[in-house]
């Protein structure tokens, strides 16, 4: 429901109050998202997915009957200036995969984004309907970090399903440049970037449909990071290759059905500190110096830690948790060399 | 205004006080075996044991919110009606746990704490109690009274308990309800509620929603009776977290769109309507969106700003 309504508080006018020193050069992003089937092999499993993909490229005008493009979990990653304007539109067709009424067709929730009933992806609530809209979100200057967008038609299968990914909200700089900051303050400048999505999988959730007592019940078999299992340090879900002595940063996305907790050990196994500044889209008052931070589901941190001088190996990794007791369920690596 | 907002929290549920500066507060609270309800698709009759205030209703799942002040001696009375053993524990704030058998009563005392919500229950039978249902709200309120989270601290216009849970009907309450032992090892909730409501009747009920005018801002005591962590997203703006099982976090508070409140703890947050229209507050976790696998009929309600 492109432009329907505005916030209340005029984004461009608080953008430059917020940052009165900075000159902000806001963009309008336009974007085209396709939801697509797919599968993947999870502990040698096939599992099927439905996910996103950009369909708005090469003019092919998004692809009328839906279902094009190919989808990949999580879904394209969303990168916008705060100040900016995105308009996030979704094509659903005949050919897109769905479920029968009441629970047809799809939206897109931008999780964390203070807008507007009609911007919000929600079917339940006026304005928002399941055959294809626009999204219109406009962050504010103070309002940069990471952020999930997901399906809001029948959650607890479309979001398990794989419709799922990253908006990372960024601060630009006097020129208009995305800069390498988490926020617009210069303590949160980093050198290298990586972005965590946290997701579970239950395969059961994978073929049941409608108002099944499947839903009732989640047994969380396959952990990940950004779509992948990276069950050992040898076989990390996602890997960077970085300098000595850098910052890197950490995008932590919780689009998981468990609780979690991450942290990053050296090769020896003893925890590494980093200093998380943003929660859930929101600066820290006090910016938080730890070895471990919690992330339930739709929860996200937004973190940078500084490589040592000499060279050397250290494992970021997310331990998925039991939702009673907090007992680990298994625990997926990423690795960092240096 | 304020009294009339004041209100609208009594409807919810029996919230019992026994006068606003008394120095004592005395309280009887019931136990029985009973019903609880869940309306709606996928709903269901779930076998329940509760704390009630004796009505004519039996059961009370939660069980009646107790409001005090500040400091106050609070004596709670509890009358054991059914055929087992039962106490009352106030988390982090009773430390008489002495079981009251059958049929018997036992006077509980203890002093109220800091301002705040506090999450009561029956601590016996290795969480077999709490889960059938007994469990409540303790709220303390600033001494000298006020729309203000404690004395000097933030102010709210209105307020609302949601006293969150989860029941696991077929291994948990079905057990019981057939005398037989439950096997504590495996617990599956099928069924999750706000104030012993599923989201089919938590989503219009006026005492669940957040309701009122923009500009407007609610106080949200979360107090979790559960067994299960629920993370409880808003939709429409970010609140601020104020208190954490009853310790108050430090200013400037932190902002956050989804919060999850452990196991048998509490949270307290303050979220302002600063946008008119109709939005979701829900758990964030899969099934606990569901009663029994029926979408959007577990642990969910509505923002609703004009």
């Amino acid at each position: 429901m492109k432009h329907t309504h505005k916030n209340i508080l005029n984004p461009a006018l608080l953008s430059l109050l917020l940052s009165a020193a900075v000159p902000v050069q806001a963009a309008t992003i336009n974007k085209t998202f396709c939801v697509s089937q797919t599968s993947k092999s999870l502990s040698g499993q096939s599992v099927t997915f439905w996910g996103y993909s950009d369909c708005g490229g090469g003019g092919m005008g998004g692809g009328g009957m839906g279902g094009m493009g190919s989808a990949t979990i999580p879904g394209p990653l969303i990168e916008i200036g705060a100040g900016d304007t995105l308009n996030l539109s979704l094509n659903v067709g005949m050919m897109t995969p769905q479920e029968p009424s009441p629970y047809n067709g799809h939206t897109i929730h931008l999780h964390g984004a203070d807008v507007m009933t009609s911007e919000d992806g929600t079917p339940e609530t006026n304005g928002n309907v399941v055959n294809g809209d626009t999204y219109t979100w406009a962050p504010l200057a103070n309002e940069a970090g990471s952020y999930p967008y997901h399906c809001h038609v029948h959650t607890v299968k479309h979001l398990e399903m794989g419709m799922y990914g990253a908006v990372v909200v960024r601060p630009r700089d006097a020129a208009g440049a995305f800069m390498k900051r988490i926020t617009a303050n210069a303590a949160t400048a980093y050198d290298y970037e990586q972005v965590y999505v946290l997701s579970t999988v239950d395969p059961a959730y994978h073929t049941a449909t409608m108002d099944s007592t499947v839903f009732g019940d989640y047994n969380a078999k396959y952990f990940l990071i950004g779509g992948k299992e990276g069950k050992t340090t040898s076989a990390p879900a996602m890997t960077l290759a970085a300098a000595k002595s850098k910052k890197a940063a950490f995008r932590l996305i919780g689009m998981h059905s468990t609780n979690a907790t991450f942290g990053i050990k050296d090769s020896a196994g003893n925890l590494k500190p980093f200093t998380v500044y943003v929660e859930d889209g929101r600066a820290l008052p006090t910016a938080r110096t730890a070895t471990s931070v919690d992330l339930s589901p739709g929860q996200r941190a937004d973190l940078i830690v500084t490589l040592p001088s000499t060279t050397g190996t250290w494992y970021p990794q997310v331990t998925y948790k039991n939702l009673r007791d907090g007992g680990p369920l298994g625990t997926v690596f990423g690795k960092v060399t240096f | 205004m304020k009294r009339f907002l004041m209100l609208g929290l009594l409807c919810w549920a029996e919230l019992i006080s026994a006068g606003a500066y008394a120095a004592t507060q005395n309280f009887t609270l019931y136990i029985d075996a009973g019903t609880l309800t869940i309306n709606g698709a996928g709903g269901t009759v779930i076998d329940v044991l509760s704390f009630s205030d004796g009505g004519m209703a039996m059961t009370s799942v939660p069980g009646p919110a107790l409001s005090v002040s500040e400091g106050d001696a609070v004596n709670v009375t509890v009358v054991n009606r059914h055929t087992a053993s039962h106490n009352f524990v106030v988390s982090g704030v009773s430390t008489d746990a002495t079981a009251i058998a059958a049929g018997a009563s036992r006077t509980y005392s203890f002093s109220a704490p800091a301002a705040g919500a506090y999450v009561y229950a029956d601590t016996l039978n290795n969480n077999i109690n709490r889960e059938m249902g007994l469990y409540g709200a303790l709220l303390v309120r600033p001494a000298g009274g006020g729309n203000t989270a404690w004395t000097g601290g933030p102010a709210y216009d209105f307020e609302r308990l949601w006293v969150m849970g989860e029941m696991d009907k077929p291994r948990w309450n079905d057990m019981v309800a057939a005398g037989g032992t439950v096997n504590t090892s495996i617990y599956k909730p099928n069924y999750f509620t706000m104030n012993g409501l599923g989201g089919f009747d938590a989503m219009m009920d006026m005492g669940v929603m957040l309701h009122g005018a923009v500009g407007q801002t609610a106080l949200v005591h979360i107090v979790n009776g559960g067994q299960f962590a629920h993370a409880l997203h808003f939709h429409a703006n970010h609140f601020k977290v104020i208190a954490i099982n009853g310790v108050r976090q430090s200013e400037p508070f932190q902002e956050r769109d989804t919060f999850s409140v452990p196991p048998f703890s509490t949270a307290e947050v303050l979220y302002t309507l600063n946008k008119p229209g109709d939005y979701p507050m829900h758990v964030h976790t899969a099934q606990m969106e569901t009663a029994n696998g029926v979408y959007l009929n577990g642990a969910a309600t509505m923002i609703m700003a004009q």
